[in-house]
Formats: structure tokens, sequence, C-alpha cells
């Protein structure tokens, strides 16, 4: 949901964006330009592409970047913590997978991603991850025989 | 072939039990997905993706299709029962929806909602036969030149028709084409920004990509958003009856919505979203008191639900007959297609009838069972609305990372998918828009070798893009496009200073 214009700020959304995009775009094209042949227009190198890209791409963060200096923005709101909790619970999943499997990975990640719900209450998440998590054993492991380790000495 | 005929070998493989089964199944889950707000059509076909590994590819293509319009059907109920849509395309329905379910009409708002989008979708039918014959037939004349030059033109049309600054909606088509680069060069073998990793070689995974920038983006900005403040209002089916005067109202907008949602749909770049709000705006012109609309007018909700539902059909032409995706949802689709060994393009309809003809067939009966079911079980539907999205999205998430994981059995595309999600949720924060992101990733390689091919074939003259008609049509369409944009600012300038 947008916030309220406010006259005074400029719109740091669209001058960090823009400028991150110009930078990602000068770096693309500044490697593939040192690592890949570039070609001719008759034959083009694997480099062609991608440098005339990353030349697109940085002229396009600047034509974001520079009117959004001095335009006011909006205040958007960055949910922070759900973000946090989101994205750990899925980093929590892919890099314990193969060491504590299924059943526990699966257990950590309802119980982190549970976490940043904006409502209290230690029961309700309990009730969760066993729901969770039985149906992940009931549709993976008992319906689908995923090949996967399911326990943490099944490796 | 005669229409005829492919239309008895479709019925043919739609009736297979097992495609039948998968009909009903995608419409009901596109439906529930529709319904729940906080999962969208995009999200819910990159989860079942990674399952249509294990089952035939007709049945496949036609549940992940099913889930595709179901979730057109879904996202109406929200949309006037909350004011929250299920689904983009929904959005518009909201303005007069739930104005007539606080008036007590909610069950005449669904029914409209319902009856127009199965109208739209059979029409969208009959539309997308008539069309594919034609420009599958048109496209066999299409060389190199003819095809890149028409796919930049949808992703041109992509970014400017659409919402947003342009100049932010084309950085993210660029952003996209560059991270299709990623993976083994097809002409030289080279590896480009692989940074020695085996397991980028072939390319960033599609399943990851969409599930980061729509599942996890998506769920991130729902968890606080989905909080509701009550319940949504009770649905009886008597209800749903219309009386006699809504009825009457119905006709005209349904057509013409239908067919603005036909044209749009089945031109790349352009999607259902887009059709459903030119509808909104096309009715209230043409209304005889427009100051109705936005208070509780049937005719702003039969209209673009129509459009957004044969847009929904016709998106199918582009993709099945030039192999080009018009907007994100086509673009898995196509990536679906692959997957299973089918190269859409202008040959599907000779070398795929079967498949072609089916996905046909198989779009009127999951509608038939979308209309049949969800009339009745509407109070069902209104139900799930109860559920708070706490209890949903931990699941998501699980769902996500086995999703992923079942693809190639790697850890390394369950962080690359946290990665992306991080990203992805940044960008949606700033207003940039993923999907344009994921369409580019799409066309990228396709643009590449044809872009490659044209130069090679016109010995490194780009004159050939203006020498053959039908690629000089698309430049010129392209840099009009781009142009558009630019003639806006002028006059919101000169508009300033008078």
């Amino acid at each position: 949901m947008p916030g309220p214009i406010s006259a005074t700020t400029p719109d740091w959304h669209d001058l960090a964006w823009g400028a991150v995009l110009a930078l990602t775009g000068l770096a693309v094209a500044g490697y593939a330009a040192l690592h890949y042949e570039f070609g001719t227009l008759r034959r083009m190198g694997p480099g062609f592409f991608p440098v005339v890209l990353g030349l697109g791409l940085a002229g396009l963060g600047l034509l974001i970047a520079i009117p959004a200096r001095n335009r006011p923005g909006q205040v958007r709101p960055f949910a922070w913590a759900q973000a946090v909790g989101v994205i750990g619970s899925l980093l929590v999943f892919g890099l314990l997978l193969d060491r504590i499997g299924l059943m526990a990975s699966t257990v950590l990640c309802v119980a982190i991603s549970s976490a940043v719900a904006p409502r209290g209450g230690f029961l309700w998440r309990a009730v969760l991850t066993v729901a969770v998590t039985a149906l992940v054993w009931l549709l993976f492991v008992a319906g689908l025989n995923l090949s996967i380790p399911v326990w943490p000495w099944s490796r | 072939m005669t229409t005829l005929d492919g239309l008895a070998q479709g019925l043919e493989v739609a009736l297979q039990p097992s495609v039948l089964i998968y009909s009903l199944l995608g419409a009901v889950l596109g439906t529930l997905v529709g319904v729940l707000p906080g999962i969208g059509a995009m999200a819910a076909i990159t989860l079942l993706l990674p399952i249509t590994y294990y089952i035939s590819s007709q049945a496949a293509l036609v549940m992940l299709a099913a889930v595709y319009y179901g979730a057109q059907y879904g996202g109406a109920v929200a949309s006037i029962l909350l004011r929250l849509p299920g689904t983009p395309q929904a959005a518009v329905t909201t303005l007069d929806g739930y104005p007539m379910a606080q008036q007590g009409r909610a069950g005449v708002a669904l029914f409209t909602a319902m009856i127009s989008s199965f109208a739209g979708s059979m029409l969208g039918i009959v539309m997308l036969v008539v069309l594919a014959g034609w420009l599958g037939r048109l496209a066999t004349s299409f060389g190199a030149a003819e095809y890149t030059a028409m796919m930049v033109m949808g992703l041109v049309a992509a970014s400017t028709i659409g919402e947003g600054r342009p100049a932010k909606s084309l950085a993210m088509v660029v952003l996209g084409l560059i991270l299709g680069c990623v993976g083994t060069d097809v002409n030289s073998g080279a590896q480009r920004f692989t940074f020695g990793q085996v397991q980028l070689m072939d390319g960033i995974n599609l399943v990851a990509l969409a599930m980061g920038l729509f599942g996890l983006a998506e769920v991130i900005g729902n968890i606080r958003k989905a909080e509701r403040d009550g319940p949504p209002p009770r649905v009886s089916l008597r209800q749903l009856v219309p009386a006699r005067d809504d009825v009457r109202r119905l006709f005209a907008p349904i057509t013409r919505g239908t067919l603005l949602g036909g044209f749009f749909g089945a031109l790349p770049g352009t999607g259902s979203t887009i059709s459903s709000f030119l509808s909104y705006a096309m009715e209230r012109r043409v209304a005889r008191r427009p100051e109705r609309f936005g208070k509780g007018a049937i005719e702003g909700i039969a209209g673009p639900e129509a459009a957004n539902n044969s847009a929904s059909i016709t998106a199918f032409v582009p993709t099945l007959t030039l192999g080009i995706p018009g907007d994100p949802i086509m673009a898995l689709m196509l990536g679906a297609l692959v997957i299973h060994g089918i190269q859409p393009g202008p040959m599907m309809l000779e070398a795929n009838p079967g498949m072609f003809w089916g996905l046909v067939v198989s779009f009127g009966i999951g509608n038939l069972f979308l209309l049949v079911l969800n009339l009745p079980l509407i109070g069902i539907w209104v139900a799930m609305l109860r559920i708070p999205f706490r209890w949903l999205y931990p699941a998501i998430i699980v769902f996500v990372c086995l999703g992923v994981y079942s693809v190639r059995g790697s850890t390394f595309d369950i962080v690359m998918v946290a990665g992306i999600g991080a990203i992805g949720y940044a960008l949606s924060v700033a207003a940039f828009s993923p999907a344009l992101l994921l369409l580019g990733f799409v066309l990228g390689p396709l643009i590449e070798t044809n872009l490659r091919r044209a130069m090679l074939i016109s010995r490194g003259d780009p004159m050939i893009f203006l020498e053959r008609p039908v690629a000089c049509g698309f430049v010129i369409a392209t840099l009009a496009l781009l142009a558009l944009p630019l003639v806006g600012m002028i006059r919101a300038r000169r508009a300033a200073r008078a």
C-alpha cells in the first residue's frame, strides 16, 4: 500500500535502485567485454549480447535515478521482520536438509516462518508445525516417495 | 486438417479419463488460489510445475491451463466479498463488486462474475481456433528477422502499455534478458556468468526464478496485509438468482468485454490484467449514466470478467503458434511445454495436433466444470476466505522448498530461491515489475539466437530489419510504443507550465 506523498524527500526507492541497476549493468558489460569474445555484427561472439544489454541496463538505471533526485517519493513500508523470517526459513531448509533430514528441517522451517506472523501465541504455531510436518510426510514420503533423506540418521 | 477434424481429435484426447481428472483438479486448485488472496495463479502454476514431471505432457498442460483460467473465476470472489483481489486481473472487479456486496447483492455480483467469465471463455475459445489457424499460416513465412523484431516489440509493448514508469519496466526486461544469458552459450559453448559453478551451466532454473520472484515475494508482502478485519458475508444459493433487469444488462458488456479481451490477449506483451482495466474504462465510457460506476454497476463486473477470461484463452495463440509467450504465465506454460519435449511454434499444429486440439477442447470442458462446480459450491469458497493467511503461508514455504528441490534434487536451488526471493521482494516494494523480468528471462535466449541468425543471413547488415516488410512493421510499432510515454511526458510538462 503506497503511503502518503511527502514533498520534501527525494524518491529514495528509484534513486537507490536506479543506481544499483546502472552499476549492475556496467559490471555485466565490463565483465563480458573482458572475458568473452565480442565478435562482429555478422558473427556475434558470446560477449555481444551481454555487453549491449549491460550498457542498456546502465542507461536505463540512470534514466530511473536522475529524475528521482528531486521528485517527491512515496513512503512504502518494507516488511523487514517478515522478509527476514521467510528468507531465513528457506535458507535453513536449504542448508540443513542434507544434514538433518526432511522432518527436522520442515519443523525448523515452519517454526521460523510462523514466528514472524503478526499474531502472538505459542499454541497455534506448535499445532501448525505438527500439522505441516505430518502433511509433508504423508504427501512426499508416503505418497510420492520422493528420494530425500527423511531422518537425520537416514543419510 | 479441417477445424472439425481437429476438434474431433481434440475431444478424443480431452475425454481420456486421466486428462479429465487433471482438468478438474486444475480447475478446483485454480479457483482455490484465486479465492485466497496472497497466492496468485503465477505462484500456483510454479508450485505445480515440478509435479508435472511425473504425469503425461497432455495432462500436465491441461492442468496448468485450468489453474490459470480457474484462478480468474476465483479471483472475483475475494474481490466482491472483501475488496481484496485474489488475482491482479480481479482488481477491477472490486470497484463495483464490493459496493454491490455492501448493498446486500453479493450473490448477484458473484453470479454475474461467473456467468461473464464463462461466456468470455467460451467465445475466447472460438477466437483462439480462428486466430491460431490464421496466425499459424502467417508464421510459417516468418524468418529470423521477423521473430527477433516481433519478440522485441512484445517486450516493449509489455513495458510501456502496463502500469508503472516505462523506464523501470524496461530495466526489468533488460535485467531478465541478462539473467537469460547465464549458462552455456549455444553458439560457441562458452560458459557465461557461471563463475565456475556447475549448477549454473544449464542456466538459472526457471522454476527457481519464478518461485523466488512470485511465490516468495507474494508471501512476504501478504503476511501483514492479509490479516483481515472481518469475516466475509454469508451467501446462499437463492441470493445468486439475478433479477430480469440485471440479466438484460449483461449481454452488451459481455460481448464487448469478450471481443476486447480476445484481441488484447492474442497480442504478445499485453495480458488479461490490461484487458480487464480497458474493458472497465470502455463500459464507463459507453454507459448512459457513468456516475453509477463505482457504486455497484453490474456492467462494471460483467465486462472486465468476460474480458480477462477471454484474454487468458487467446493468450495461448502467440504462445502455441509462434512460440512467443505474451505474458509471464504463458512464459511458464512455454517452459512447461519445452520441459515435456514439445516445441511450440508454427509447426506445432502439424507436428502435435493432439496436443493443440486437446488443449482447446479441454478449455471448454474445464470452463464447464468451473461453472457447474462453482455456482453450487460458492458457500465452500466463501468459507475458504475465513482461513487466516498465517495458517497457510508456512505450508506454502515448505512446498516451495520441496517443489524446487524435487526438480533436480539440489539444495543449491533452494538457497538460490531464497536469494531471488529477497531481491524480488525488494524490487516489488520499489514498484518494479518482477513479471517483466521473467518475460525477459524466457524470451532472452530466443531473441539472441534469432538475432544472431538474422545478422548472419544478412552478412552483418542491420538493414534486414527494415527491408523485410513484416519485420519493418514490427520495428515501426516498437518505435511508436517507445515514443508513447515520451508524448505523455511532454504533454504533462506543457500542462504543468500552462
